[in-house]
């Protein structure tokens, strides 16, 4: 047999539990006579104990086995069957069995679902030992959805799963960033490429405005939680409404279920993995000018007199490199040491972790210590207790220059300053001559400023199954969890930025999340119909503080508050106490005929403080279907298909992502006048608020051919309604916008998943993986059809409009470089006598019309890898890339601004831009003016780029050293590998990275923190 | 069977009873409701306390000081900057200026608190309630009359028959006004002003509006109406009021580090304390940064040598206090971008914190100017030079430095004398552009600065478009109703 080219089935002892049970009902559901009458009570003992003992004569023979899978595991619930007649039963939670059999000898067929059933001959001996092997597809694997667990092959829904080995193929500390690319239509973007940095997650497109549109994530099977990517099992997106609907009353943005790894009965498993390597910041297309270029380029648009007088040539002695200063060649180290095991009744998972990662700017980094503890024990046959811990420290590091910070000055700092004087010391920028605009040496201040956060962060999770009786238990999930965190941010009084006093704010904040999940599930069959019901109460209270404090006069290098000389009250002194609540009752059936037909509907009540007392309760329900065409008569002995289903379901899902308390009218109490408490208006009340709804269909194909290529494929169309909006207000009414149930939006999608085995010939393997989403949102309908303009003047100006992509921007479309007078241009629509529109151009940016210029929708995402093997060697690859998305590069309003700010270093122009030298010159940028050209580097379409772009995410290359060598050393297994996280990187965006955040007010590049290219040595070890 | 029903039951009761026992009645920590917010008559102080803060805000005080200021031509900026204080410094204002943009948004929150609080009170309740009455009123119209004069035309050019700005007499207004004409916000400003004068009997300090400081404002509003003889009477009110007296010299070079309430000439200013301390944000930062720490502030905005050549006409003048020329250690005149480095300290120092300052919106020597203003266009040359001698006699100049009818000192004409003397005395303080558009001057800039190309020429005439702010960008796209300025 050839060996499982995916992940095998890694089900906790619970899933498997489940499946068990499921099996006993369905083999009771055949002798139906017998079960039935059997008491309850012996029905315990009977599932409990080692034998399933069918009263049948005495002369019949005891035949006992146990059943493995090919990792040598154990698998509960294996249906055992003497071959041609109904005398069967099934692996206990050891994976043994025995049986009573009339006859001496025959044949037992072993099958399970997801599994290729075997046959075996009764020998002589009596005991019989059957090794199984996964079936050869990915939809074999068992994953937990909502709050039960399924075989992908029954699920109705559409879910992608990505297991921890493929996760954990780029070098990061954070779940979501690797998650990148690895699912169809889960697109994850980060604004900064700083350690530290969150990325923002979006499943199906945005389909939310105001509201978040982060996904629900759930850690083993409880809302929020924390998890550490070295302990991640796996991790399941849920996409449509079938699949999230457990979740339903907050899953409108998706659901990211991540399932932390558990012990196994049976040898202990020692694991060491280090991974250790170096990071370099990745400029991509991006360069400033050096000493000489921007001489030449100032000389073009100076007044000559002027010029040389402040401009004198002696300037060109100096050629700083200020970027080469401010970033560095850092140090990434990962190290992780697991022990798994246990016995029959208790299993315990215990991994520690320790990640350090320097951040290419110098001064910035993240450490990270965690622990991790899942235990699980049976206290007795009925009652089984799990207990799970996280615990995680963190540090965290960033730039503290101060005033502009160090990303800034490392561009726009001018090369004709030096850091230094000339004994070597370093200037702080303010000395007379020193010419750039900032007046500020980044190097100065990171000598004594200091910008650190810590972080502690715990979770606990107890967990109680109770076996009440046949088919029903109940099971009660509760989760205690805090995050504390303090920030000190210090300006040492002989930096630039300490103010002439010495400058200290310490910021602590403190949320904690209580959460208690309490489900009662019923599973039952009769003939070939299984049921499985689950019911769930849930009430979740979270609570967040934060208290900040500003302290200024600071002898220099004293940077605790008590030193302070005076401390500052409101203002930069605050503290805020946030609360909310959600409690919601579910009810979920679920129906399958013999593993051919499947159904599944549910129903969900969610109330939340954070909505209007007339509206606070949520009402959502779910429908799938699915038909596992393979499972059928006709197919049967069809050598193409392995596997076939078809999918759909319909239903609604949530989002209460929104601030606390919005629907109240309110004054604030935050500010003063002279000292005296005053009372602000900051609110308006709208009581009628209440829950964004989204209503998913989804119709979907997996399908498996030839052993060798699974292709799942969805398509989708998600509408949300009751849209909210943060609408924004004429500032006439006193308010900036109010939150408002407005509107409608679409999203209709396309997701194609295909893994194919190209090639496995002996000892060389060659996989791919390739997934890729489409998506196209929509504005359907808005309250009294008014557009919804954002524009705060300093970032690009969004519209929500009917008819038009949600993430639409809004603003003066450029229209080129007018060739007379090198002046730019920009469109002006006006109507004319008939009505019609008349677009001419204007150099003058008010006149200029504001209208839809593009969107940061992007049209694709997805990813693709291979994975090649020969013999102990594996070699993968894995790009991403996001395609049709546009970006505004915001930076270049003040790197590519037509002479606006002669004291601030300029980008090296493309190759394909040109300038306006003389009349009749077709040139794509303005003749360049000193001070500016007429406004042309405000916001304008101008800068809108294509931010289109294919990433090596990771390459890596494993060898797994031969058992010879180790079992000298006492090692079983040891893999090295060298990997390098984003290698290359694909695209015309003139600026460094053209990812950015897709999320709310994204599709802006301004100056952000250049992502990092790795490259990693790491090895594995089990002991 | 049925033990075990009983334990489902207790068990599902347990649960439901920790599932539903959670309050969903959640209340913020830092706000309260609207009603429980302006119930009685503490909670209208509160509020009111509430108008006065939301003139702290940098959002008012700082652009309210950049739009009067920096288009003048007693700055002068040395160099650029991305910062649209750029753009109003050289006349390039552009759709989504977000200084115009936010001081339009903070003027009209002010507008709106101030409504909430006239709304509640009912004339003659009590003193106390009139007065706060008075004093919401006093603010109300003080945020329009700063509105109309940065986005509408001046009253002079077309009599007050140009566009001005939306009035919001109400908190429950139209969602969508237009623009009233200018004579209409002029017209609303009168009538609201005088009633709060007539409601605010009690003598608050400078910190807070009061019946003086209503007729203060009512000068200065008559004085850019062109309605000299009302300028007058009223200017006349506050300096008869004895409420009110000019600092001595000495005192005066000292005029801004002191704090409000104990300074007997300011009538209005804008209190800041130590919490308010805006740093790099504050005005003073611009003008100033400290020579000792070198971090303080930006320091780029620099009195401008047509200002400084003004003031060196009498070197014994006290106003060279509010200028600090800046010298290497060499001794060398230091200049960034070519302009010569005199910071400006009117927003510096109080309390001995660099950047900190109350910024002083009426002052009793602004009467004396007004007064004398208003008597020069009247035709009263005696008693306009009078007025003018008594601000230039509190600088410290005596003798031939003092004008008389018959002496201007080449100056063309009275008017002429008492415009150049309120730039003397007011400068910086946010009214000389102001002064010369409303008369119908031109802006004339003939010193180094980055306002030009050859970075030393510009003239704006009264006339000009640019002469008034863009209406910001994003109320045009939300409000239909509102027309823009050319």
């Amino acid at each position: 047999m050839k060996k499982s080219y995916l992940k095998s089935t890694n089900s906790s002892v619970r899933i498997r539990m489940a499946v068990f049970f499921l099996a006993v009902f369905l083999l009771a559901g055949r002798k139906s006579a017998s079960a039935t009458n059997l008491a309850l009570g012996e029905v315990h003992s009977t599932l409990f104990s080692n034998s399933f003992n069918l009263k049948e004569n005495s002369r019949d023979r005891i035949i006992r086995g146990r059943v493995v899978d090919e990792k040598g595991e154990t698998l509960p619930g294996v249906s055992v069957q003497l071959k041609g007649t109904t005398v069967g039963t099934v692996t206990n939670g050891n994976g043994e069995f025995s049986l009573n059999i009339p006859a001496d000898n025959g044949t037992l067929v072993f099958s399970f679902l997801g599994f290729t059933s075997v046959e075996a001959i009764i020998g002589a001996s009596g005991t019989v030992k059957v090794t199984m092997n996964t079936m050869q597809s990915a939809l074999n694997e068992v994953v937990v959805v909502g709050y039960t667990s399924r075989s992908i092959s029954q699920l109705s829904s559409s879910v992608s799963v990505v297991s921890g080995e493929k996760l954990r193929d780029v070098t990061s500390n954070n779940v979501s960033s690797m998650l990148q690319g690895k699912a169809p239509g889960v697109i994850v973007s980060a604004s900064s490429g700083s350690p530290n940095a969150e990325p923002s997650v979006i499943i199906r497109g945005s389909s939310s405005i105001t509201a978040g549109s982060a996904p629900l994530y759930v850690v083993d099977g409880v809302i929020g939680g924390t998890v550490n990517p070295v302990d991640v099992e796996s991790v399941t997106v849920l996409k449509d409404a079938a699949a999230t609907g457990l979740y339903g009353s907050r899953a409108a943005n998706g659901v990211i279920i991540i399932t932390t790894k558990s012990g196994k009965a049976g040898s202990n498993q020692v694991n060491f993995s280090a991974t250790t390597g170096i990071n370099q910041v990745s400029m991509g297309n991006f360069d400033v000018m050096n000493s000489q270029q921007l001489y030449d380029y100032q000389k073009t648009f100076w007044n000559p007199a002027n010029f040389n007088r402040d401009r004198p040539a002696t300037l060109l002695s100096q050629d700083t490199d200020w970027s080469d200063l401010a970033f560095r060649t850092g140090l990434t180290q990962n190290y992780t040491l697991s022990v798994s095991g246990g016995s029959e009744k208790t299993q315990v998972y215990v991994s520690g972790n320790f990640y350090n990662e320097d951040g290419t700017l110098e001064t910035t980094g993240r450490k990270t210590y965690n622990l991790r503890t899942n235990v699980s024990h049976d206290i007795s046959k009925k009652v089984k207790l799990g207990a799970r811990l996280d615990v995680g420290f963190n540090k965290f590091q960033e730039d503290a220059s101060g005033n502009y910070g160090a990303l800034v000055g490392a561009t726009r700092n001018l090369p004709w300053d030096s850091p230094y004087f000339a004994d070597g010391t370093l200037k702080r920028g303010t000395e007379p001559g020193w010419i750039g605009r900032e007046q500020d040496n980044f190097l100065h201040g990171w000598q004594y400023n200091l910008d650190d956060t810590k972080r502690n962060s715990l979770s606990g999770d107890i967990k109680l199954d109770y076996f009440i009786t046949k088919g029903l238990t109940f099971t009660s999930s509760n989760r205690v969890s805090y995050n504390n965190s303090k920030r000190q941010l210090y300006y040492d009084v002989r930096a630039k930025a300490g103010s002439g006093l010495g400058r200290l704010t310490n910021d602590m904040a403190f949320s904690s999340s209580l959460i208690t999940s309490n489900r009662l599930l019923y599973e039952t069959s009769f003939g070939k119909n299984n049921f499985s019901t689950i019911a769930v109460a849930e009430a979740e209270k979270n609570f967040a503080e934060r208290n900040a404090l500003l302290g200024q006069g600071f002898v220099a290098g004293l940077r605790v508050m008590n030193a302070a000389s005076q401390i500052l009250s409101s203002g930069n002194a605050n503290g805020s106490i946030n609360e909310n609540a959600f409690s919601k009752g579910l009810v979920q059936v679920d129906y399958n005929y013999d593993n051919k037909y499947f159904l599944v509907g549910a129903y969900i009540n969610e109330t939340s403080s954070r909505f209007g007392a007339n509206n606070r309760t949520g009402h959502f329900y779910t429908l799938g279907s699915s038909w596992i065409l393979s499972n059928e008569g006709f197919m049967q002995g069809n050598k193409t298909f392995d596997f076939l289903k078809l999918r759909a379901s319909y239903g609604s899902t949530g989002n209460a992502q929104i601030g606390n308390y919005q629907t109240l009218g309110l004054y604030s109490f935050s500010s003063q006048y002279s000292g005296f408490s005053a009372s602000t208006p900051s609110q308006l009340a709208n009581p009628d608020l209440t829950w964004e709804k989204v209503k998913t269909a989804n119709l979907g194909l997996d399908v498996s051919v030839f052993k060798r290529v699974t292709l799942n494929v969805d398509l989708y169309d998600k509408t949300s309604e009751a849209l909210l909006l943060n609408v924004q207000l004429p500032f006439t009414s006193g308010f900036t916008s109010v939150i408002q149930n407005v509107g409608s939006v679409k999203n209709k999608g396309l997701e194609l998943n295909l893994t194919t085995l190209n090639l496995d010939k002996g000892a060389f393997k060659w996989e791919t993986n390739f997934n890729i989403a489409f998506n196209k949102s929509k504005v359907l309908r808005l309250d009294q059809g008014k557009d919804i303009i954002t524009d705060n003047g300093f970032s690009p100006a969004t519209i929500v409009s009917v008819g038009h992509d949600l993430n639409s921007f809004y603003m003066r479309k450029w229209a080129g470089v007018d060739p007379q007078t090198g002046d730019p241009l920009w469109e002006k629509i006006t109507k004319d006598a008939n009505g019609n529109s008349v677009v001419t151009k204007t150099s003058v940016l008010s006149e200029a019309t504001s209208q839809f210029v593009g969107s940061y929708t992007p049209d694709f995402t997805g990813g693709i890898s291979n994975t090649f093997s020969y013999k102990a060697f594996t070699l993968s690859a894995f790009l991403n890339f996001v395609s049709g998305v546009e970006v505004f590069n915001s930076s270049r309003t003040s790197f590519d601004s037509d002479g606006a700010y002669e004291t601030v270093n300029n980008m090296l122009p493309r190759d394909e831009w040109s300038r306006w030298q003389k009349p009749g010159d077709i040139a794509t940028h303005p003749r360049a003016v000193f001070g500016g050209n007429k406004n042309s580097n405000k916001l304008s379409s101008r800068y809108l780029e294509d931010g289109s772009y294919i990433r090596l995410r990771n390459v890596n290359l494993g060898y797994t050293l031969p058992k010879s060598l180790l079992t000298k050393v006492k090692v079983s297994n040891a893999r090295i590998f060298l990997s390098g996280d984003n290698l290359w990187t694909g695209t015309n965006f003139s600026g460094a990275d053209p990812e950015v955040s897709l999320g709310q007010n994204g599709g802006n590049s301004a100056d952000r923190y250049p992502i990092s290219k790795k490259f990693l040595f790491g090895v594995n070890l089990g002991l | 069977m049925k033990k075990n029903n009983r334990k489902l039951l207790f068990l599902l009761g347990t649960v439901l009873m920790i599932t539903t026992a959670c309050d969903k009645d959640l209340q913020p920590y830092d706000s309260k409701s609207d009603e429980t917010a302006l119930a009685g008559p503490d909670d209208l102080q509160t509020a009111t306390y509430g108008s006065y803060a939301g003139l702290v805000s940098a959002d008012y005080t700082r652009f309210q000081h950049i739009l009067g200021e920096y288009s003048s031509d007693n700055v002068a900026l040395s160099g650029t900057t991305t910062d649209p204080l750029y753009n109003v410094y050289n006349y390039t204002d552009f759709p989504g200026n977000n200084i115009t943009t936010s001081f339009w948004r903070q003027a009209y929150k002010v507008i709106f608190s101030a409504n909430q609080i006239i709304g509640k009170i009912n004339d003659g309740t009590s003193p106390a309630l009139d007065q706060l009455k008075g004093e919401n009123m006093y603010l109300r119209a003080m945020a329009h009359f700063d509105l109309v004069r940065f986005f509408g035309r001046p009253y002079a050019q077309g009599n007050g028959n140009n566009p001005g700005i939306p009035i919001i007499k109400t908190s429950q207004g139209e969602e969508f006004p237009a623009r009233n004409s200018v004579k209409e916000v002029y017209d609303f400003l009168i009538t609201d002003l005088l009633k709060a004068a007539s409601l605010m009997n009690i003598k608050k300090d400078s910190r807070f509006a009061s019946k003086e400081v209503a007729y203060a404002l009512l000068a200065r509003l008559y004085l850019h109406k062109e309605d000299n003889a009302k300028a007058l009477e009223y200017a006349d009110l506050v300096i008869k009021s004895n409420r009110y007296s000019l600092l001595s010299t000495a005192a005066f070079k000292n005029y801004f580090r002191s704090i409000p309430e104990s300074n007997p000439e300011t009538i209005f200013a804008i209190r800041h304390i130590l919490a308010d301390n805006r740093l790099k944000g504050a005005i003073g930062s611009m003008y100033y940064n400290d020579p000792v720490t070198l971090s303080t502030g930006w320091g780029e905005m620099y009195a401008s040598a047509s200002y400084v050549k003004l003031l060196a006409a009498n070197p014994n003048d006290a106003r060279h206090s509010f200028i600090e020329l800046q010298l290497a250690a060499n001794g060398d005149t230091l200049k960034r971008g070519n302009v010569v480095k005199y910071f400006v300290n009117k927003y510096n120092w109080q309390e001995g914190v660099a950047n900190l300052s109350s910024p002083v919106l009426l002052r009793l020597a602004d009467m004396y100017l007004i007064r004398a203003e208003a008597n020069a266009k009247l035709g009263n040359a005696g008693a306009a030079i009078s007025d003018v001698n008594i601000i230039r006699t509190r600088a410290g100049l005596s003798g031939n430095q003092l004008y008389s009818t018959s002496d201007l000192k080449g100056k063309a004409s009275v008017l002429d004398v008492v415009l150049e003397e309120r730039r003397l005395e007011l400068a910086f303080e946010g009214q000389r552009t102001s002064d010369l558009f409303r008369n119908n001057k031109p802006l004339v800039r003939a010193y180094p600065g980055f306002h030009s190309l050859d970075r030393f020429n510009q003239t704006v005439a009264a006339s000009a478009p640019r002469a008034i702010y863009l209406i910001p960008d994003r109320e045009l796209k939300l409000n239909a109703n509102l027309t823009p300025n050319p």
